[in-house]
């Protein structure tokens, strides 16, 4: 048996789900097909033990798109976090918005120095936070036939609108490092070194890259802001079956049909049939070429998708507490912070050395948070769970993950946490650790990467995914790609996703 | 006796502070060049340090020297003689090589032997290598555009870039957008299979910079070096006869022929600035000179922080100064040897020994490298670029002996030693630390190559600044990152050589486009201290 669908969507990530729910609204009749049982992809909330809940790899929102919350009527309530930079010497600092203040509320001496840098940035980073709301530029006409109204040309207006001193400035740093740019201003302490996290965080990259300003704007994109989903990242399911999307969870789809040049549907690997004129992938692009065939895209398209670099460098450690550890220094309401390790620039550069071998960081650099000290519905029983993202992590070390390696990674990352958590070894009930290779696994991101591939210079705009496939229509009529791997990336933006339907609408695919 | 007065002054001999002397001479303009060696040149030089031996101190190979500006000053008049040299070898551990060699058919042998798939890869790396290479040579002589201006000589150029980049059509658009930001390691691992071959053609986009073969950016860094051409061979270089400093002699000749005067032996103290005008400069001996025009052939970090007054400059320029990116990266040694060192794994009298050697095998050893010099460290197992120009230049060395020129990849300027990073850790001590580990690794391919060293010269990035004045020892007056290219180089909103002083321009490397000896930012600055000065007409157009 058969069934037919205006457009079917492969994977219910987050920008899956945003794909299906914004052609939904608009009356279309629309199938998510998930292989796993639940929806969210990267971006859902699990339960880590015994009923202590909390996000299994993606933690929290900064980067957020207003227009697909919009969009799609996305109900999510939030809680902004201050960041902590923890400090070896304890003396740990409180960045919140332009704010810098030590911990105690003591003066910070370079609270002036943070706040001018940080106001800049976020200029910056609102422009460029302009481009990912829409296709990239195209370069069909080349430069000179720039056209695109929401593309680099609106952009190069809008950098006009800036003034000349910052643009100059602009200028100067988006392709060069956040090290320097960081370093600059700053001393290199733990402040520099949130800064520095924040800018490589997913990345193959170390602050010292060329390009890790660019992503360090990137997650400026929407003001910076963070914020810890109440309940986790459910709300995207839920707009997803509020707008009518049917959900096919435990359903693997094993190929894209394609006939004459046209998407058919998609063949499931239990042999059902779906039908649509529509496929939507959320799948990295590599993989989203494959489930199609390789030989429906020239030689050049499906070299330079093979070529496409996805070396992901993220772990997580996810840990149920039985109690809230103790965090000297930081106050009730500080130890449910965003929560940094990375005591400087260099500290971060060095622990990115490793993972070019194909090592882990000695000291890893972390981005913690205890979303139960804000969300009891998250655990009711006194009980805390503590979500860790540890940089930096090979996707696989030669020869593959050992259960000694992986212990050996656990211990390290929780010997970081414990010189700020003392006694936290004690309070651990349970512990589930996800390498790059285990998050391949659950999702399928190639290499467990971040992004579905590395948000480099080489790999952005109208090069991202590849040169000649950058506007989601991907190779095939009727055929999508509206995951991370496409413009402007991942993060849970939804921007992919939107985009994407947004595009495959205004082609006339389903007029 | 008063003060002597000059139309112009030009403070430093390097070959980019002659090249615009000789145009400034030519235009009629009454041009002083002050030195603070007792030679010209800078790091174009040619010295003898121990006796029958020339060593080129520092540049050793020439491809970048604009034909253009040549054939303008009829240096070959002046005795500069480009001899090409061909091939090169990276040695390996276990007694092999991979060899570079200019014809065609050898070439693919020597590719196959390690890997026939690379065969393929090869030609469609320098299919793009090259078409990156015409894309961006017409660039080199002329000055980059400031995007945030509206001037409409700006506009002009930029209008030339699009149309240069509306020519390519969006598929190599794309491509070109790729390679101009990616790092050399990502693109060759995007060809290549053989490690060998990798680390072999990867050299060339690290030397002299601060980022390691992964490092975004570095593939661009990679065309520095194959944007050049000997008699119009793109990409190929060769040896200056006479060693780098003939570049300099000729330059100095030709700019004296057309009236130019230089002083050695005395550098600058300081700019003399009156009311946001220049007005001369002040040496360390005590002379004085007047100029309403002064150049700087030294790196803006130098000119600025100590020569010129910071009262004289709004503070948004000093800070933009102050946060120029100017890390020392390499060593060199200079080497005096008794006979040719033995190659035990090439053919006996290959040709690539004529070339330029190495004897790193991996791109993990290159990056390595680079992350031994972030700590402060010179690189353990350093990668270095050594010719021995003796075998094709007999000027060189006396009969039957050798001089071999081995530049080194990487070493700090701030050298680490008990948790402190400073300059001051290079000592006798250290200097010959470095040089053992070079020698150690050149063993890989010549294990008697101890024994051949009658006389060596070891450079550190400290000694290269003592000498030339490079700040930091950077071989390029500056990073060649994207923040500090094109419209950002020196610093935004200077990129036409002036600066804040009236009448003080910068026409050294610190300029676009930048270091390497091209003699492009000589040639580009005077250009426009002459249009500034109602002399346009009298420097000729250089096709685009
Ligand atoms: C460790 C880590 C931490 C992160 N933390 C954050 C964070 O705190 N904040 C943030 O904004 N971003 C974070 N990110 C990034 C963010 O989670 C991702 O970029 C984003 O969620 C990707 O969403 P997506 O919908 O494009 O793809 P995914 O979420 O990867 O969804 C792809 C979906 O496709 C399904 N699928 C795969 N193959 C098939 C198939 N053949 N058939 C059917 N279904 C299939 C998968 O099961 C999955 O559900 C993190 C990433 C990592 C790796
Ligand atoms: C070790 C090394 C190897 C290199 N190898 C190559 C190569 O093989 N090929 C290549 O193309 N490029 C090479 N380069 C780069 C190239 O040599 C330089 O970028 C180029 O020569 C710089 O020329 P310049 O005229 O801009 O400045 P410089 O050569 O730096 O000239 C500046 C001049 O100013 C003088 N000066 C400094 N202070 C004062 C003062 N206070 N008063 C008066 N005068 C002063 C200096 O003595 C010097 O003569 C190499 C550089 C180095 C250091």
């Amino acid at each position: 048996m058969t069934d037919t669908y205006d457009a079917i969507v492969v994977g219910a990530g987050h920008n899956g789900l945003t794909a299906a729910t914004v052609l939904a609204r608009r009356g279309k009749r629309v199938c998510v097909v998930e292989k796993s049982g639940q929806a969210g992809g990267m971006a859902r909330t699990v339960d880590y033990a015994e009923g202590a809940r909390g996000p299994e790899i993606a933690h929290l929102l900064y980067n957020l798109s207003p227009k697909v919350a919009k969009d799609i009527a996305l109900r999510v309530e939030t809680r902004k976090l201050p960041t902590i930079a923890m400090s070896p010497d304890g003396k740990h600092v409180e960045m919140a918005g332009d704010t810098l203040r030590f911990a105690d509320g003591t003066a910070h001496p370079e609270a002036e120095a943070y706040a001018a840098l940080r106001k800049r940035l976020v200029k910056f980073a609102r422009l460029l936070g302009q481009l990912s709301d829409a296709p990239p530029p195209s370069l069909a006409e080349g430069l000179a036939g720039l056209r695109d109204i929401g593309g680099l040309a609106r952009l190069g207006l809008n950098v006009k609108r800036l003034g000349k001193q910052d643009m100059r400035e602009f200028l100067r740093i988006i392709l060069s490092n956040a090290y320097d740019l960081l370093l600059d201003d700053l001393a290199d302490g733990p402040v520099a070194g949130a800064l520095a996290a924040d800018a490589v965080r997913g990345c193959w990259s170390g602050p010292r890259g060329p390009g890790s300003v660019f992503t360090l704007l990137y997650r400026l994109g929407q003001g910076g802001d963070v914020l810890l989903p109440m309940r986790g990242m459910g709300a995207f399911e839920t707009a997803a079956k509020d707008a009518g999307v049917e959900m096919r969870t435990r359903s693997t789809v094993a190929s894209v049909m394609v006939e004459q040049d046209q998407v058919r549907g998609v063949t499931l690997d239990d042999g059902t049939i779906l039908q649509a004129a529509a496929v939507l992938s959320s799948l990295a692009a590599p993989l989203t070429m494959q489930l199609a065939g390789a030989r429906h895209f020239d030689i050049e398209a499906t070299r330079r998708l093979q070529r496409m670099r996805a070396k992901g460098t993220t772990a997580k450690l996810n840990l149920v507490l039985s109690a809230t550890p103790d965090m000297p220094g930081l106050s009730d309401a500080q130890k449910a912070a965003r929560l940094i390790v990375a005591p400087s620039a260099t500290h971060v550069e060095s622990a990115f050395n490793p993972v070019k071998y194909g090592e882990a960081s000695a000291a890893p650099v972390l981005e913690a948070v205890l979303p139960s000290l804000s969300d009891p519905s998250l655990c009711k029983d006194g009980r805390q769970v503590i979500s860790v993202i540890a940089q930096f992590v090979p996707h696989a070390p030669d020869g593959g993950w050992t259960a000694a390696q992986r212990d050996d990674l656990s211990k390290r990352i929780i010997q970081t946490l414990e010189v700020h958590m003392p006694g936290l070894q004690d309070l651990i009930t349970h512990s589930t650790l996800l390498t790059p290779d285990d998050i391949e696994t659950l999702t399928g991101a190639p290499g467990g990467h971040w992004h579905h591939g590395e948000l480099s210079i080489d790999q952005l705009l109208t090069v991202r995914p590849v040169n000649g496939l950058s506007r989601y229509s991907f190779g095939v009529r009727g055929y999508y790609l509206c995951g991370a791997s496409a413009h402007p990336g991942g993060d849970v933006t939804g921007s992919p996703g939107r985009n994407a339907a947004l595009q495959l609408l205004a082609e006339g695919v389903l007029s | 006796m008063g003060v002597a007065s000059y139309d112009a002054i030009i403070v430093g001999a390097g070959h980019n502070g002659l090249t615009t002397g000789c145009y400034l001479a030519k235009a009629g303009l009454k041009t002083l060049i002050v030195e603070k060696n007792d030679w010209i040149g800078g790091a174009a030089v040619s010295r003898s340090l121990h006796d029958g031996w020339t060593y080129s101190n520092c540049s050793y190979v020439c491809s970048l020297l604009r034909r253009e500006i040549v054939r303008d000053l009829e240096l070959p008049r002046f005795g500069l003689q480009v001899i090409p040299y061909e091939g090169g070898a990276t040695f390996t551990e276990d007694n092999d090589y991979f060899a570079y060699m200019s014809d065609h058919n050898a070439l693919e042998r020597e590719i196959a032997r390690h890997s026939p798939r690379d065969v393929d890869a090869y030609a469609r790396f320098s299919q793009t290598v090259m078409r990156q290479c015409r894309f961006i040579r017409p660039f080199l002589l002329r000055h980059a555009p400031d995007p945030t201006s509206l001037h409409p000589r700006d506009l002009g150029e930029l209008a030339f870039l699009v149309k240069k980049a509306h020519g390519l059509g969006a598929k190599e658009l794309g491509e070109t957008i790729r390679f101009w930001t990616m790092s050399i390691g990502d693109f060759l691992d995007e060809h290549f299979e053989s490690d060998l071959i990798k680390a072999h053609l990867a050299g060339s986009g690290i030397i002299g910079t601060g980022l390691g073969v992964y490092s975004p950016g570095t593939a661009y860094v990679l065309l520095h070096h194959y944007m050049g051409d000997v008699d119009g061979a793109i990409g190929a270089w060769g040896f200056a006869r006479g060693g780098m400093g003939s570049i300099s002699k000729a330059l100095g000749m030709a700019f004296e022929e057309a009236g130019g005067e230089i002083r050695t032996g005395s550098g600058i103290d300081s700019f003399r600035v009156k009311d946001g005008k220049v007005v001369g400069v002040a040496l360390e001996n005590g002379d004085t000179f007047d100029a309403p025009i002064v150049a700087s052939n030294m790196d803006i970090k130098r000119t600025f922080q100590r020569h010129v007054d910071p009262i004289h400059v709004p503070d948004d320029f000093t800070k933009a100064v102050n946060r120029f990116k100017i890390r020392g990266s390499s060593a060199k040694l200079n080497i005096a040897l008794d006979r040719l060192p033995e190659f035990p794994a090439a053919p006996k009298d290959a040709p690539f020994l004529r070339g330029d050697l190495h004897c790193s095998t991996s791109l993990a050893e290159l990056e390595r490298g680079y992350d031994d010099w972030k700590d402060g460290r010179w690189s353990s197992e350093p990668y270095f670029d050594m010719l021995i120009p003796s075998q094709i230049d007999p000027t060189m060395a006396p009969p039957g002996k050798h001089m071999m020129t081995v530049f080194v990849q990487y070493a700090p300027y701030d050298l680490e030693r008990g948790g402190v990073r400073s300059g001051q850790n290079w000592t006798d001590e250290t200097r010959t630390a470095l040089a053992n580990c070079v020698y150690d690794k050149m063993e890989q391919a010549m294990p008697d190559i101890r024994q051949r060293i009658v006389h060596a010269e070891v450079r550190t990035p400290l000694d290269i600044e003592n000498e030339v004045g490079l700040t930091e020892g950077n071989i390029f007056q500056g990073e060649l990152t994207f923040d500090q290219l094109l419209f950002n180089r020196p610093v935004p909103g200077y990129s036409d050589y002036s600066t804040p002083v009236e009448g003080l321009f910068m026409v050294g490397s610190s300029s676009h486009p930048g270091g390497g000896v091209m003699a492009a930012p000589g040639a580009n600055a005077a250009r426009e201290i002459l249009r500034r000065a109602g002399k346009g007409k009298s420097m000729p157009r250089f096709a685009a």
